[in-house]
């Protein structure tokens, strides 16, 4: 028996009103890759955070090589051998990258009086990024400039150039296209080989279990089961994640593109700079519109100028009824909703409650004459998205920084369909959420759809792109490349190609 | 401990973070009143002294709550308080008509306030950037006016007998009472004090929720006009002249005041109405206490050094509360 890299004993955490962990026992291996899997809320990321210095736990003991391990900050647990790469955005932006990859380090880049020799951080930064594989960032660039996929391997480059002796990776996957989830994978295995350790958290079965060595369920703050990889089995790792069978259909269960006459919104001839090219679609009311593609083929800005978010450089975005999309005002006029891809900066207000989240979109739905505010409504208004949606949570004021990622997206789910969007447009919309969460969203848009409600859907997950479009259209640099009907015969590989 | 007993436990403290201000002010309302009758002084003429210090700042910053709410900060109030009660003062010597005066006063005061948010909407740029050059310039014009008309030190002035029948606690109570509650009301009851708090809370979001930016931060201003022309009438109530340095403090003291009144220094989601008005007589009430328990030479140096470490006291711990609160990301 080998012995842990780390071992951590009856951790117990809270935040605020919730339980995070309640006395948690975790070892970490020399050579393994432990994935970390659960509901949202489960209490992943609070254990691997504290393991990597994020935060404290309030009671229990760790051990890093036998010896007690309490790092006061991620930068000094980084410094010892753990680091972390975190669920959301965990660069500075306003600075280059290199400041980024050596942000507290700057003094090993001395310059003339006292100053730092940009060019040799810059030239050293370059290295680090290539060495992970990154090639088309240089450190000069301002962080501001890129977009969340290549934050994320600025982030990876930061806390493998310290070489770890733990790499806890979480939930970083769902930020990455294919190309950058290779290099991930491939760093992960490097670590392994190199008899080090990685904890890796995901939502993603498949992935998890072709990457993987050994498992770990988490479930309401416990450890529920290990696995190791030759126990591998995808419906006794779901039932130990939610504690019951999965029932009901997980994607759409008919095979037939359908939707109704009428039109919903046209985007005509799009232009945006290099993002977009012409690009025109149509959705119909009652329809699933799939936008799919690799990261930066220009889906992304696509929902935004649907919104009104963003002006296009030409073309326009008209509703059926022949209103033009000048700005998001309009959009919610027209009962437009949008949920972003970056969850916690453009579709949550994190320091306000589960309430002030939900009410803000669908004021006009309780206000009295659309000005006054009563409690008493709202309360009424704000208790039945909680309900339907079922978000789990301590009560309406609990703040939404303190729910889990996949709750989160509950509440952003909530907010626009409360008020009775009409067309949605959701962009990764099941990025970071569980798959019980996955499913409940996936049947939620087939209610809605039979509703006679039109969805835009931009993901970068073909499974559920096909599972869920009525009709599934491919972009690459820019411009639309294939337009694929909803069929059971719809394979990934005849998708791929007009991807790349 | 079970989920409930935690929920219990967070919901104590979360009442009782949300009632300290006001047990703050209650406590320091009794130590101003031992300590006033410890020395043998007059009860009835600090109060007096109080209130009317603590009116105009409770006013002036109650308008200023909704410029707050937006994360944003507007350090020229004083200096917009002492323009409008300047040119109040001038357009009554030119016209005695009390009725233009008042008219003047309130058209300045929004005016002033309009300008900044405008100003920071057409250039793009941090609003309390545009105040901080607004202070400037405003303090420069009502200093030349006032010493061109009536000298540096004597300032200009309307006569006493003008305002004397105003100059009292019960007019001066309605004038607070009427404009709280109507911000009160704005706050808490109608779509805007909602929208403003959710805009301070995440502007990217809030654009992405159908959220005018420009438009509601310039509701916020002209409600902080309003407070600040209330606030200049009400100085000039109080005393009928003005120097230039009439109000100079009011800008930071805002600040100060709604924070000790349990507001977020970021503005937001939580922020309350009810900051202004238990910050602003705290603060008030804070200032007379080290005045009285202070040797009056150095008396002001050691009684802004309290205050400031009260200041970063409230703020780090209200900052603290929240940060426990976070889930990590």
């Amino acid at each position: 028996m080998k012995t842990p890299i780390l071992e951590m004993k009856h951790i117990r955490k809270t935040f605020a009103s919730t339980v995070a962990l309640g006395d948690v026992d975790l070892s970490v291996y020399p050579g393994e890759i432990r994935g970390l899997i659960g509901e949202n809320g489960s209490g992943k990321s609070t254990i691997s955070s504290i393991a990597a210095g994020m935060q404290k736990a309030d009671s229990g003991e760790m051990l890093y090589h036998g010896e007690a391990w309490d790092p006061d900050s991620m930068i000094e647990a980084l410094s010892k051998g753990i680091g972390m790469i975190v669920q959301e955005s965990g660069t500075i932006q306003g600075v280059s990258v290199a400041e980024n990859l050596f942000l507290g380090e700057t003094k090993q880049f001395p310059g003339k009086l006292g100053t730092i020799d940009r060019k040799a951080m810059n030239a050293k930064a370059d290295e680090a990024l290539q060495a992970i594989g990154v090639k088309n960032v240089s450190g000069a660039t301002p962080m501001g400039a890129l977009d969340f996929q290549t934050r994320k391997l600025v982030e990876i480059a930061k806390v493998v150039m310290k070489d770890p002796e733990i790499l806890v990776v979480d939930e970083t996957t769902t930020a990455l296209s294919q190309e950058g989830r290779s290099i991930l994978y491939a760093l992960m295995k490097k670590l392994r080989d190199e008899g080090k350790a990685v904890l890796f958290i995901s939502h993603d079965l498949d992935e998890i279990m072709e990457v993987c060595d050994t498992l770990t369920v988490l479930r309401d703050g416990a450890i529920i089961r290990h696995f190791t990889k030759d126990g591998f089995d995808a419906d006794a790792i779901r039932t130990s994640m939610i504690g019951r069978e999965l029932e009901g259909d997980y994607y759409r269960s008919d095979y037939t593109p359908s939707h109704l006459e009428e039109i919903a919104v046209r985007a005509e001839h799009i232009s945006l700079g290099e993002a977009l090219q012409d690009v025109s679609i149509t959705v119909h009311k009652g329809e699933i519109v799939g936008i799919g593609g690799l990261s930066h083929c220009g889906m992304h800005p696509l929902g935004k100028i649907l919104f009104g978010a963003v002006r296009p450089d030409s073309g326009q975005v008209v509703t059926g009824g022949g209103v033009k999309i000048t700005g998001e005002a309009v959009a919610m006029k027209e009962n437009f909703g949008y949920v972003s891809k970056d969850r916690d900066v453009e579709s949550l207000s994190l320091s306000a409650s589960i309430r002030d989240n939900i009410a803000i979109a669908g004021m006009e739905q309780y206000a009295v004459n659309n000005f006054l505010m009563l409690s008493s409504r709202e309360k009424v208004y704000v208790d039945r998205q909680i309900a339907d949606l079922s978000i789990k949570c301590a009560d309406r004021d609990q703040q939404v920084s303190q729910l889990s990622g996949g709750n989160k997206q509950k509440v952003v789910f909530g907010k626009w369909i409360g008020r009775g969007s009409e067309v949605l447009i959701l962009d990764c919309p099941t990025r970071g959420v569980d798959i019980g969460v996955k499913r409940a969203m996936y049947q939620l848009m087939t209610e809605l759809k039979n509703e006679g409600k039109s969805i835009v859907m931009i993901s970068e997950e073909m499974p559920e792109l096909m599972g869920m479009s009525d009709r599934l259209i491919i972009m690459k640099d820019g411009k639309i490349t294939h337009e694929f009907a909803r069929s059971a015969s719809l394979s990934d590989a005849e998708i791929i190609q007009y991807m790349i | 401990m079970d989920n409930e007993a935690i929920l219990r436990k967070y919901k104590r403290r979360q009442r009782l973070i949300d009632i300290l201000p006001v047990v703050a002010l209650a406590a320091l309302f009794a130590i101003l009143v031992i300590t006033v009758q410890s020395k043998g002084y007059r009860l009835d003429m600090y109060l007096k002294i109080i209130f009317n210090e603590g009116v105009v700042l409770a006013v002036v910053a109650t308008g200023a709550v909704f410029i707050y709410t937006l994360g944003s900060f507007d350090i020229s109030l004083g200096a917009s308080t002492l323009f409008s009660a300047t040119l109040g003062v001038m357009t009554y010597n030119a016209t005695e008509s009390l009725a233009l005066m008042i008219l003047v006063i309130f058209g300045v005061a929004v005016g002033c306030s309009l300008l900044s948010s405008v100003l920071a909407s057409m250039f793009h740029i941090p609003v309390f950037v545009t105040t901080v050059a607004m202070m400037s310039v405003l303090s420069a014009i009502a200093a030349q006016i006032i010493t061109t008309n009536g000298g540096a030190l004597g300032g200009i002035s309307i006569p006493s007998a003008l305002v004397k029948p105003l100059d009292n606690m019960g007019f001066k109570i309605a004038v607070l009472a009427v404009f709280w509650l109507l911000c009160f009301f704005v706050f808490d009851f109608t779509k805007i004090g909602r929208k403003q708090k959710f805009l301070g809370g995440n502007p990217v979001c809030a654009q992405l929720t159908g959220i005018q930016v420009n438009k509601y931060a310039i509701i916020a201003f002209v409600m902080a006009g309003i407070g600040v022309g209330l606030g200049a009438f009400l100085t000039l109530i109080y005393t009928p002249s003005v120097t230039a340095t009439t109000a100079g403090s009011i800008g930071m003291n805002i600040l100060v005041a709604i924070v000790f009144g349990g507001m977020p220094i970021s503005g937001g989601p939580r922020s309350r109405i009810y900051s202004a008005l238990v910050g602003g007589f705290s603060y008030i009430l804070l200032n007379n206490i080290l005045k009285l328990l202070i040797d009056s030479n150095v008396g002001y140096g050691v009684s802004q050094i309290v205050s400031a470490v009260f200041f970063l006291a409230v703020v780090y711990v209200t900052s603290l509360n929240y940060r426990s609160q976070t889930l990590p990301r």
